[in-house]
């Protein structure tokens, strides 16, 4: 690896910041996923900052089945963001469907409509189990 | 022409402006968090979220007007450090003196809202359009109570260029105390300036996503963000040369390290403001600046014309 790309790879390990992303999850959650990034879990020690737009986060953080009415623009907020990018899916639903899968309403897990680099199961997914998860996927692209 | 070079380019320009800037970016960053009660970025923080977006893709909107769109960054970038040669650093002398130079910084310092205005509208998504309406209305308001306390401040100095008001604030430093009002009002108009809470109508990420920087991403970004993190030194650079001529005299070491002091403190005020208040909608916002800002600063004009009779 070239020292450019090194120093690239170090930033980006040490600034993530995210966007978060409902696509149908039942609240539970995104609930877990905001009590990460309040004070208590403080996120901003390992440089996360919760973006508004997608234009300027590196990780969408998604929760939820993927219903057929967010389909489109779950694609679209993908679309949106800068390479490179990654996406995680937050809770057993957005792992796989979870308990909402085989509804009528809904297509799967996130990875049936985008690709997926980490999955933090859990029903809910505990802010900690989330902080651990994301900071494997981080640690993961060192290699 | 090496030397002059040299001094735009390295020190005291644009490089020394940039690790200074991103060094305040990070004292900002870390005070807000202590004063939250939790940890904080790590110190080198700001640098690699800088990092991070030059290496990141730039993406410019289909119906965005390209040629403005990438071209404002690097005005505000350019405007921001050309403001800074004519702000004293270490002693009372800035880099090219001139005479009225206070009202070159002051609009110097404008153009990066402007730029903010004209690449949030060309970026022609609706969030950034609602941003940059509301930065150019909150432009209206904070701009006059500043003009007004700095220029009451080179009122009594009897003079419009920085290098002679502060060569006359270092000769009467007891003379700063009245200013006391004047620096309170600029305090509270260089939040405005550089969008911070309570003044971030224009970026209230919770309401219009990201204001004028909506669509903004990588690299463009990054300029952005590096041109408020200098505007914010500049802006305590000018405030403290003006507010705070303290210890300008005693030779080029101690000066520096007393203007690094100096810029640190006034960050550190801004932190403090920012974490004690939440954001006020624009119309409280600019009744505020309207009704109490502005005739605090005719206030500070008219103690310091009769101190100038008295004196
Ligand atoms: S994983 Fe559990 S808590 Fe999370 S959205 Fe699905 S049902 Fe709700």
């Amino acid at each position: 690896m070239g020292l450019t790309k090194k120093i690239v790879t170090w930033a980006r390990i040490k600034s993530p910041w995210i966007i978060h992303f409902n696509t149908g999850a039942c609240n539970a959650c995104d609930i877990e996923i905001i009590a990460a990034l309040t004070p208590r879990y403080d996120l901003e020690r390992f440089g996360v900052l919760l973006k508004g737009t997608p234009r300027h986060a590196d990780i969408l953080v998604c929760s939820g089945p993927v219903t057929r009415q967010i389909e489109d623009r779950l694609i679209r907020i993908y679309e949106q963001m800068a390479e490179p990018k990654f996406v995680i899916a937050v809770g057993s639903c957005a792992c796989s469907g979870g308990v909402c899968a085989g509804c009528y309403n809904v297509k799967g897990g996130i990875n049936s409509t985008i690709p997926v680099s980490a999955y933090i199961p859990g029903c809910p997914a505990s802010p900690k189990a989330i902080i651990d998860g994301a900071v494997k996927l981080l640690t993961s692209l060192k290699g | 022409m090496i030397h002059s070079l040299f001094l735009l380019l390295i020190f005291p320009g644009f490089i020394f402006l940039s690790i200074f800037g991103t060094y305040a970016e990070f004292v900002d960053r870390k005070l807000y968090a202590r004063l939250q009660n939790r940890m904080g970025p790590p110190w080198f923080q700001p640098l690699a979220d800088f990092i991070k977006l030059l290496a990141k893709e730039d993406v410019v909107p289909e119906c965005a007007v390209p040629g403005i769109f990438r071209i404002m960054p690097i005005f505000a970038l350019a405007a921001t450090t050309t403001a800074f040669c004519y702000v004293p650093v270490w002693s009372t002398h800035s880099l090219y003196p001139f005479s009225g130079d206070v009202i070159v910084v002051l609009y110097l310092l404008t153009i990066p809202t402007i730029t903010f205005f004209l690449g949030g509208w060309y970026s022609t998504s609706l969030f950034a359009r609602i941003g940059s309406v509301r930065g150019i209305t909150q432009l209206f308001a904070y701009e006059v109570p500043l003009f007004m306390s700095i220029l009451a401040a080179a009122l009594l100095a009897n003079t419009w260029s920085l290098t002679d008001i502060t060569l006359f604030y270092s000769r009467h430093p007891s003379y700063t105390f009245f200013n006391i009002i004047g620096f309170a009002v600029s305090i509270l108009a260089l939040i405005g300036k550089l969008e911070k809470t309570p003044f971030d109508i224009p970026e209230a990420e919770t309401e219009i996503v990201a204001g004028s920087f909506t669509e903004y991403s990588g690299r463009l970004f990054a300029f952005f963000r590096l041109t408020i993190d200098i505007e914010m030194v500049v802006g305590a650079a000018l405030l403290s040369a003006v507010f705070l001529p303290f210890g300008l005299t005693l030779g080029p070491i101690v000066g520096f390290i007393l203007f690094i002091i100096k810029v640190l403190f006034i960050v550190g005020l801004l932190a403090l403001i920012r974490t004690i208040v939440a954001r006020l909608r624009i119309d409280q916002m600019i009744n505020f600046c309207w009704k109490f800002m502005a005739p605090l600063a005719l206030l500070q004009i008219i103690i310091n014309l009769i101190l100038k009779g008295v004196l």
